[in-house]
């Protein structure tokens, strides 16, 4: 059964009454549908209140997607991930195509980013939930100031700013007054998330993964004590489902987002180790090691905690699910399906990295090796260069081993083929003549025939008719054809434009030549 | 040879490894450290192995780049020479290993980047004339087209010999192999004197190699069954003149002496 309720957070949501969410003509409830991207659950607007999120929690056997309206990137990120992480049923080409279809980007400079930044800091440190009007002013003038120190009129560059931002569905009004007061903003969380990813060091540490894990396990065994509680449907949802969907993957998620972290500081290392050996060569060794030995501890750490801790929140989920399964409470059952998915996820992401890592530390521990401390004038590349382009001129072999391959001798059982083998047969087709003293057939034949004329037949069926009636059936056509010659060289025939065909027997008909005169020629 | 677990040349040829790496060997296989197996065992049996491929006129070679491979002092196993697309794509894929960018990809590179290199140091023209030599008046498309095709054959040979290991399509990994291309110019004296010492212990040919009957179809698969020529002359007798400092090939090298000024600050790196 499918219910509907109000919840934050959530990723079906649709405008109602079928209105676009970023409409831009006549009054509605954007204001409201914006401000839960914020945060803000179920936020009146200065409209009658209703639902702008809706909820609908699948049963096992219907997941299908509902296309929704266009929203705004983030949502749709937000949708993408869910789908792939909790509905394996959903087909992410769907996601997609709804995406695509309405074309969402973004296009934010630098000043842009700063001012989005800077509210966020000011939001964070002053503990604002939203901004005047003469805030965000103030905070933009501050980072014009910054940014471009010169530039005139910022007021103006303000407005469209905010516009800039409002129309990206950066900044939200918040309050619904329209057009009663100045209005009051906030970031929105697709503003929130960009920030966070540029101001905030949110890497996996050794430190912070315990933190999690430990928060973890501990959020686990209290839902675990509660499932045992549990006997409602509703005590299932709120005890159970709610605190799985909401707390618990959200712990999780900033698991990952602190391995996303880590990945870019990998690629970072790496960039910075190449430019370390492309700035100083032989002096950035040792820099490139220490780099190298503490980002492989770091992973090895890392790797181990998430080996020792998910098992053991593998081991739990399994304990709620089981008593789920037990209650019939599939709502639950299918949070912690997509908890232990997330879970399995980031295990496994710790040993393919260490992996590839292990292969990046190898590769560039032996270049450090083989090749700049070997080198460390740096002159092998300048001459191998100058030997390259002239090889041409200068050319040079190197020589290889290339024995041939061994002969391996093996077995050969013939073929069999039990298919009618096709050849020519071995007798000869022409048999040498021999002796006949027999009547020659043809004068038989010819002597059949004249007697059928001489009987006064007036056409050529009725002649072969007469002269086949004792032959044999598989003769009848041949012999029809040679009745046909020797009437045709002893007698005359009309030539009628159409000549009927007539039955000679049942299995033979020809065509019929009406004789003229039945009579020897000559 | 007490650390190795290989008392006896019985035990080296008793491994289950010694049937691949033998073979691989033989076909020009280089073997480096990424193959871990085969590399931990031609280690361990070095010492065992070096008499044994003596006795069949080739020397196992292990540099110290990390890597072995069988040189061909006679023709009694069969060898070639690399053709002058392998040695170009090969040199250009040695300046890539050596380069610090590389480094950020752990050693992948991509086809395009390797081949936009070689052009980039030898000149457009100058590549689509080598890699269309017979050709006089030759359409650029058609000679473009010859340049790639050339280009992913010779890659494709370079990696059955372990220089290179193709990932996909597209990328390709860079092995301590390459290195191999660089030797003439890593010693400490002057490349001339470095190829001279490498033509005298039979590593490299001046010229492009072509004498060789096998470099025009070096076949390295399993169907080449059909025996080859063998040239009964050991490489050696034929590089005696040039020992002695006469003969052609003593031409050849006096082209080499005057690039590539004498290397200090590091040591010889002859093995």
């Amino acid at each position: 059964m499918n219910q509907v309720a109000i919840a934050g957070g959530t990723t079906r949501f649709r405008e109602p009454f079928g209105r676009r969410p970023d409409a831009k003509s006549g009054p509605g409830r954007s204001a409201a549908w914006l401000a839960h991207l914020t945060g803000g659950q179920g936020v009146g607007g200065s409209n009658p209140p209703a639902p702008t999120t809706f909820v609908r929690v699948a049963s096992p056997a219907r997941r299908d997607l509902k296309v929704c309206h266009r929203r705004p990137a983030s949502a749709y990120i937000s949708l993408v991930e869910s789908m792939t992480m909790t509905d394996g049923a959903k087909d992410p080409r769907l996601v997609l195509a709804a995406l695509a279809s309405t074309r969402p980007k973004l296009e934010l400079g630098s000043l842009d980013l700063i001012f989005l930044s800077a509210l966020h800091l000011s939001a964070n440190g002053a503990a604002l939930a939203a901004f005047d009007e003469a805030q965000l002013l103030n905070v933009f003038e501050q980072v014009s100031a910054l940014l471009e120190p010169h530039a005139e009129s910022p007021r103006r560059r303000a407005t469209h700013a905010i516009a800039r931002l409002r129309e990206q569905k950066l900044l939200a009004r918040v309050d619904g007054a329209g057009l009663m007061r100045a209005g009051e903003y906030a970031l929105t969380r697709l503003a929130a998330a960009i920030v966070e990813s540029l101001v905030e060091d949110e890497t996996l540490t050794r430190e912070n993964l315990s933190v999690l894990t430990r928060s973890l396990r501990l959020s686990l065994a209290e839902i675990l004590t509660r499932s045992a509680e549990a006997h409602t449907p509703e005590a299932w949802h709120t005890a159970v489902e709610a605190p799985l969907r909401v707390s618990v993957s959200d712990l999780v998620s900033g698991i990952e987002r602190r391995q996303r972290s880590l990945d870019l500081e990998q690629q970072a290392f790496q960039v910075q180790i190449a430019e370390l050996l492309q700035s100083d060569w032989f002096g950035a060794v040792d820099r490139c090691l220490a780099l190298l030995e503490s980002t492989s501890a770091t992973l090895a750490e890392l790797n181990e905690i998430l080996l020792r801790d998910a098992s053991e929140l593998s081991s739990v989920l399994q304990d709620i699910q089981d008593v789920a399964i037990e209650a019939g409470a599939t709502g639950a059952e299918s949070a912690v399906q997509r908890v232990s998915e997330q879970v399995e996820r980031i295990s496994a992401w710790g040993a393919a990295r260490q992996r590839a890592w292990s292969e990046y530390y190898q590769y560039v521990h032996r270049y450090l090796c083989d090749v700049v401390r070997l080198d460390p004038s740096r002159a092998l590349i300048a001459r191998l260069r100058e030997q390259l382009s002239r090889h041409v001129t200068r050319p040079f072999a190197l020589a290889v081993a290339a024995a041939p391959s061994p002969r391996l001798l093996r077995e050969v059982e013939p073929f069999r083929d039990h298919k009618p083998k096709v050849s020519r047969p071995r007798a000869e087709r022409e048999r040498p003549p021999a002796a006949n003293d027999g009547p020659d057939p043809n004068a038989v034949l010819e002597g059949l025939v004249l007697r059928a004329l001489a009987g006064g037949s007036t056409g050529l069926c009725d002649v072969t008719r007469q002269v086949s009636a004792d032959v044999a059936d598989e003769l009848q056509f041949v012999t029809a054809g040679r009745v046909a010659q020797v009437v045709a060289r002893l007698a005359h025939t009309t030539h009628d434009r159409d000549r009927p065909w007539l039955s000679v027997n049942a299995d033979l008909a020809i065509e019929e030549w009406r004789l003229v005169e039945a009579q020897r020629r000559g | 040879m007490a650390d190795t677990r290989f008392i006896t040349l019985g035990d080296v040829v008793a491994d289950e490894q010694f049937p691949d790496v033998d073979l691989a060997l033989r076909r020009g296989r280089h073997v480096d450290r990424e193959d871990l197996a085969w590399y931990g065992f031609l280690s361990d049996a070095q010492p065992l192995l070096e008499g044994f491929y003596r006795r069949f006129g080739c020397e196992l070679i292990h540099l110290v780049d990390g890597y072995f491979y069988l040189l061909p002092t006679t023709d009694r196993l069969g060898r070639r020479h690399l053709s002058v697309p392998e040695m170009l794509v090969g040199q250009a894929l040695t300046l890539l290993y050596l380069d610090p960018a590389t480094l950020q990809h752990g050693g992948v590179v991509k086809r395009s980047a390797a081949l936009g290199h070689l052009a980039a140091v030898m000149g457009s023209d100058s590549l689509t004339h080598v890699f269309n030599p017979k050709r006089k008046r030759v359409d650029e498309r058609v000679a473009e087209e010859t340049v790639r095709a050339k280009f992913s054959e010779a890659l494709r040979r370079l990696a059955a010999l372990g220089f290179v290991s193709l990932l996909d399509d597209d990328t390709l990994r860079l092995r301590a192999g390459l290195l191999r291309f660089a030797e003439p110019v890593r010693g400490r004296g002057s490349p001339a004197e470095a190829l001279e010492r490498m033509v005298a212990r039979g590593e490299l040919v001046l010229g492009d190699g072509s004498d060789d009957a096998e470099n025009e179809e070096p076949e390295l698969e399993p169907s080449s069954l059909e025996p080859e020529p063998i040239d009964q002359e050991p490489v050696l007798q034929r590089l005696e003149p040039l020992l002695d400092g006469g003969g052609a090939e003593s031409a050849d090298l006096d082209e080499f002496a005057d690039f590539g000024e004498t290397l200090t600050g590091h040591e010889e790196r002859e093995s």
